[in-house]
């Protein structure tokens, strides 16, 4: 049974693979681990996140028009295929509540220190739902408007803040030890760009499928390019500053200073989380309730949206004690934690499918 | 703060349940009713002041223990 009528454009697909992977990166910069080395770490990141999408979009040209869920069940069969798509619908929503948590952490930290979390929660919940219930047409329409404009205001930060930039910072380069930035690097490579394999729910409702793999790589590189902009800038600004604060480009933000006049302006940068918090949360809302609706055979995903956005926000609720914990579980636990879903199922999908040469005839017969 | 889900609850319930029996959607319904419920419960858990176990702290101590990090 259809239950995504709606269908995304490659370039449609290539502005929400930017949004998504800003995300909370764009504030929580990935590679910090490796100090004033971060934007190598970024860049080896980028390489790492490549090589997963490389194995996605595989998978995805090999079962065109269909979602992992769909690929699981042709590939392991009805029991194993529920259980392997099981265990990345858990994935989605888990990392839908991580994002969550980086989100209200954010805000309330800095921006509304008296306002309760739940309401945020509740409140960007209830925007993200009222957009997953109209499609994934709509997030990625929204994605085009809301990715240029994140763009823009990246640009305009990084040109105000090149008074203040110190190349000094940056150096010596390759200071941090080889095993220690190879960690960053695959830290930066599963938050944020591994995270893409999310896209295997979405990419089956493109309407040219063989324009997927361009986009997701336009996208990730893209994206990349900025964030390494973004990690290199906040260490030249910020110095040492940089690795220990939780939201170097907020403190970077605050630095600005145009003749006075043009200072205080780093809720600006608020509004790139806002706005790309959006967009990923959006699509991995989408993608849990999609996928649920497809394990269950359900005539439509939209039943599920408001108890399972409900479910996201507690566990978000839930999810670290402190902000320090949140820290430590990307640098230290995520990056093992993520394997298994952003390379694990796709590719041991993709084996087992070669294996098995399916599908026999083109790849819509079934 | 308990009245305030109950009502919030109530609304998701009011919106959804009458559509899904409308539509005779029997599985959709069911599937529903047990994450409107899961949530119920734990929101007034949590209301009450109640902590529950971090889903990530949980991760950490298992990738800490089995990977010595």
């Amino acid at each position: 049974m259809l239950l995504e009528k709606g269908k995304v454009s490659g370039f449609q697909l290539k502005a929400l693979v930017i949004g998504f992977v800003f995300g909370s990166s764009v504030i929580t910069p990935p590679g910090i681990v490796a100090g004033h080395d971060a934007w190598i770490a970024v860049f080896l990141g980028l390489m790492e996140g490549l090589l997963i999408a490389w194995i996605f979009t595989a998978l995805t040209r090999q079962f065109q028009n269909k979602t992992i869920v769909e690929i699981n069940s042709l590939v392991y069969g009805k029991i194993l295929g529920t259980c392997m798509s099981a265990l990345f619908i858990w994935y989605l929503f888990h990392l839908g509540s991580l994002v969550l948590d980086h989100y209200v952490r954010f805000f309330n930290l800095e921006v509304y220190p008296a306002t309760p979390k739940t309401i945020i929660l509740v409140l960007l919940m209830l925007v993200c739902a009222s957009t997953v219930g109209r499609g994934i047409e709509v997030i990625a329409r929204c994605s085009l408007i809301l990715t240029a404009f994140i763009l823009l205001i990246v640009v305009s930060d990084t040109l105000l803040l090149i008074p203040h930039i110190d190349l000094n910072n940056l150096l010596p380069v390759l200071d941090v030890p080889a095993s220690q930035l190879l960690w960053a690097g695959h830290g930066a490579a599963s938050f944020p760009f591994g995270e893409t394999a999310a896209f295997l729910m979405v990419l089956a409702f493109l309407n040219k499928s063989e324009s997927g793999s361009s986009a997701i790589f336009g996208g990730l590189l893209t994206a990349g390019f900025v964030l390494i902009v973004i990690t290199a800038r906040n260490a030249a600004v910020l110095g040492g500053l940089a690795t220990i604060s939780n939201y170097p480009s907020y403190l970077a933000a605050q630095v600005i200073d145009a003749g006075e006049i043009f200072t205080r302006v780093e809720v600006v940068v608020a509004i790139n989380l806002i706005t790309m918090g959006f967009l990923k949360i959006s699509v991995l809302l989408y993608g849990t309730v999609l996928g649920l609706a497809q394990v269950f055979n359900f005539h439509s995903y939209r039943p599920l949206i408001l108890p399972v956005g409900i479910l996201m926000v507690i566990v978000a609720l839930t999810e670290h004690t402190n902000t320090f914990e949140m820290i430590e579980f990307i640098n230290k636990s995520y990056p093992v934690y993520a394997v298994p879903f952003q390379i694990g199922i796709p590719l041991i999908t993709l084996v087992v499918a070669k294996l098995r040469k399916l599908p026999q005839t083109g790849g819509n017969q079934l | 703060m308990i009245i305030l889900l109950l009502i919030g609850f109530g609304l998701v319930a009011l919106i959804q349940i009458p559509r899904l029996i409308k539509k005779q959607w029997r599985r959709e319904l069911i599937c529903f009713s047990i994450l409107w419920a899961i949530g119920l419960i734990l929101s007034l858990i949590i209301a009450m002041g109640i902590t529950l176990p971090p889903v990530s702290t949980l991760i950490n101590h298992t990738i800490s223990g089995w990977f010595g990090l």
